[in-house]
Parts: C-alpha cells; structure tokens; sequence
C-alpha cells in the first residue's frame, strides 16, 4: 500500500480508450495517465472472439471457405485465398490458369479498398471528416465491382474457393474493373498526405525502429515502414505474383506519416498490378474439380502452412488432415495481432493521449483478426 | 491562397451525387446478388444435399402440409432466413438446379416466425 502511494500521485488516473469509444473499433486499450501524458498502456483484446479455429474443425472445406470471410471483414478476399490455397496445397489440385489471375485481381481490389479504409479511418481518428466520407465514397465503386463478380458486397461468400473460383467473370467485367481503377486514381491523389493537417498529426508521431519492429513482429507496411524490404509476394511469391511487374514501398523513418505513406503507394502498385492481369487474363476453366462444389478432403493426409501477403501483413494458415471429412486442426495468423498488442503497448508508452488515436489507427488494426 | 480547394468546391455544386433518393429511386442490382431462395417445388428430388452442405444449417428437410401431401409425398428444404448466411451453396450443389437465390433482398421483418420460408405456401 505504502509502495502504491509512492508510485502514484494525485493527478494519476486509468481509463479504456474503447471499446465504446467512437473511434477504436473492436478494441480496448487501457491506459494508466498521469495528467495528459500516458505511462502504460495494455491492449485488452477479445471483445471479438468468434472462434474460428475451432468452428473450422467441424465444417468442410467449402463450407470453410465461407467462413474464411469472416476472419477479417475489411479484407474478406485475401483471406479466403489464403484458406483456398491451404486446402490446394493439402488436396494437391492444380488450380487453372485463368482462376489464379481472377484470384489476383480480387486480391489486389481488396487490398486497395482496404487501404482505403485505412485513409478513411486515420481521417476519423484525428476529425478530418472529409477524408472519411470520400474515402469510404470512393470504396463502394469497389464493392460494386465485387457484388457483381461475387454477388455480396463485402463478404464474397468463399468466391475464391479450393480448386480455384466459384464462377467465372460476368461479362464486361475487365472493362468494369479498369473504370473503378479510374475512380481509385482520382481518390488516390485526393488523398495527398502532404497537407498540413495530416503533417501536424502523424509526422514524428509514434516511430518504430527497425529493431523493435523485427523484434516484436511486424509485417506487412508497418514494416516496411520501418525501411525493411519484406514483402511475401517477392519473398515467397504465391498465384501469379512472380510473373508480375510490381515495387515493393519502402520508407526508412518509421513514424505514423510514412506508415500511411506505404498505404497510399501500395494502391498505385496495386493498380499497376491489376492492370498487367487483366491484360493478360488467359481463357479456360476456373475450378479444378470441375463438377460440384464440394471438397473430397478424405484423400487429403497431412499439413500445410501457406502464408500470403494481406493488406495488414502476413497472414497465414496451418492446416492438419488426417483423413477426414473435415480438417483435424487450423491455426490462423493474423497479421493484427502483433501489431495491435506488443507494437501498440510500446508505442503509446509515454506519448500525449492528444496522439493515442493517430498512433493506434497508423498500425493498420483488425480487432476481427486479432481475436479470430 | 490556393486556388484548388475552391475549384473544386464548384466542381461538387454541380455533380451528381453519390447516393440516390432510395424508395423513388434505387440503384441497379446485379445479376448475381445472392438475396432471397426460391424454390421449384416440381424440379426438387428431395436428396437432401443442399440441407448437408449449409454452413449455418439453415435449411432442413420437411413435410408439406397435409392438404398437398398426395402431389408432394416426400421432404422438401424449408429455409431459415434467419439463420441463412447466403453464401449459395445450396444453388451451387443442387443438382436439378431446384433451388436458386433470387436478387430480392427486402428482408428485414418485425417477427421472427416470419424468417422462415416453407418449400410451398398455400394460398
């Protein structure tokens, strides 16, 4: 008790910065203040849990693979590659050319409205409501363009499914995809980050050194922001990616700006990305198994551990079959999670609450694929 | 000062909006929107395969009322709307194309009994 009323002094206060709170989605973070300034913060994840490693183990694998959007809603596509690839390494289906270039180009799209999102929610966070309308205006040329290929508009419904994709492209759908890449060009240089108000609130705010971003975990463009050039497209390239002319960003300084910065340059590649597959789309078949949609998964024995390169950072799937009809264990990796619990708790420690939500929107959270 | 914000200011007065005035108009709804079932009671088999493959299990196999049991003798997929996730699997794995998803998506309702969606309704 004695120690106690040494630590503290009066002004010293604790609270939740969410998950009530207008701007922090899915996610609480707990911070210990001593006046305006933060001496500890602790993430308090699980205000999301939905337990899909376990509901996996009971479901087959199409029936998974619809599941598989649900893992991260602002990036339902890229995950559901992610689980269709694990189940392809396992089953050893040799996945169609034509469908490994649908596959990366609704990958791509997902990962620019995803940055998008990005842009929208660091505007909210710091009151640039503008940024946020447009933004989030602008993401729904997107959508339009994966409710007509897919059907849903945020969730595809395991659209990229085992053996390839669920339907082939409606028609006019290239010409479609090339005038919302018109749109996103537009809103991309909307979205200029070199304005005082973005200056002000993320330049030097919340840097992560190159060390502690390794060390702690970082993926994706938290650490590329940090100026290491690692990308799982170039590392260990998946689907048609080796074919693929594309940069990889890279900033060296480490702060919330730069951060964002990757966001808005990895759209332009995104674009350039997109463009090169459609040019080159191949005609044929879309799915492996050719007949119905069902997965014969008892020929599958084995494990797999298949990592892809998300909007966030690396995600992954380890699968284990043992001759059932249903997977015997899956374990998923979230990119989110390293950053939203090691990387957030040592980057608020000791920074003005004023930047709390700059520093939390720059790490690009999931709370979805934190708690899984 | 510069002169790009207010450029665009004027710009915006006189562009189309991004949204519609919904109930007079609404926009367009693609083809492959995955909204409401619809059943072909004539062409189903009853074999069950889209009440197996349903993630949510949604869909379960019943009896059609007694009135129409003598044309209708065997079990028929009635949907829970409310439980459905629509991911349409069960059009997917139809094998006489019996069950289809529409691109009706007007379904939200006061009651929950209304969710569910019988194979046949009797008028």
């Amino acid at each position: 008790m004695t120690n106690k009323q040494q630590k503290y002094d009066v002004g010293d206060f604790a609270m939740f910065f969410g998950p009530a709170h207008p701007g922090s989605g899915n996610f609480s973070v707990k911070v210990e203040m001593r006046g305006e300034r933060v001496l500890k913060a602790t993430a308090d994840p699980g205000y999301l849990h939905r337990g899909f490693e376990k509901l996996m183990e009971y479901r087959d694998p199409m029936q998974n693979s619809v599941l598989s959007d649900r893992v991260c809603v602002l990036e339902p596509l890229q995950w559901n590659l992610v689980h269709a690839e694990a189940v392809d390494n396992l089953m050893e289906y040799d996945v169609p050319e034509r469908a490994k270039y649908i596959r990366v180009i609704l990958a791509e799209l997902s990962r620019i409205q995803s940055h998008f999102i990005w842009y929208a929610v660091m505007s909210l966070g710091t009151g640039f409501m503008t940024g946020f309308n447009v933004a989030m205006g602008y993401r729904d040329y997107i959508l339009d363009v994966f409710n007509m290929i897919t059907g849903g508009r945020v969730y595809p419904a395991g659209y990229i499914c085992p053996g390839g994709v669920r339907k082939d492209l409606p028609e006019k759908a290239e010409k479609k995809i090339l005038a919302v890449l018109d749109k996103v060009d537009y809103m991309r240089k909307f979205a200029s980050t070199e304005n005082l108000a973005w200056m002000a609130r993320f330049k030097d705010i919340g840097v992560l050194t190159k060390e502690e971003a390794i060390k702690y975990g970082a993926t994706g463009p938290i650490l590329r922001g940090c100026g290491v050039a690692a990308d799982v497209r170039r590392d260990d390239p998946y689907e048609i990616y080796d074919q693929l002319d594309f940069n990889i960003p890279v900033y060296d300084e480490g702060d919330a700006f730069h951060r964002f910065r990757i966001g808005l340059e990895e759209i332009e590649e995104s674009m350039k990305i997109i463009t090169q597959a459609v040019d080159r789309l191949p005609k044929g078949e879309v799915r492996t198994p050719n007949l119905k949609p069902t997965v014969q998964f008892r020929k599958a024995k084995g494990e797999t551990y298949v990592r892809n390169e998300l909007s966030r950072g690396e995600g992954a799937f380890y699968m284990v079959a043992t001759g059932e009809k249903t997977p015997y264990r899956v374990k998923i990796r979230g990119p989110s999670f390293s950053h939203m619990i090691p990387i957030l708790e040592r980057l608020l420690t000791g920074v003005d609450y004023a930047d709390l939500p700059a520093i939390y929107w720059s790490l690009y959270q999931c709370p979805a694929d934190v708690d899984r | 000062m510069k002169i790009g914000p207010v450029k665009e200011v004027f710009k915006n007065l006189f562009k189309k909006p991004m949204t519609v005035m919904f109930p007079q108009e609404v926009v367009e709804i693609p083809e492959r929107n995955r909204g409401e079932h619809h059943l072909d009671i004539d062409e189903c088999i009853s074999c069950g395969a889209c009440a197996r493959i349903c993630p949510n299990r949604a869909i379960m196999m019943v009896e059609v009322p007694p009135e129409l049991k003598e044309k209708y003798p065997k079990t028929y997929p009635q949907v829970d709307l409310g439980k459905c996730c629509f991911c349409a699997l069960c059009e997917d794995v139809c094998p006489k194309g019996a069950i289809t998803l529409t691109t009706y998506f007007f379904l939200a309702t006061f009651e929950k009994d209304t969710t569910i969606k019988e194979p046949i309704i009797i008028e």
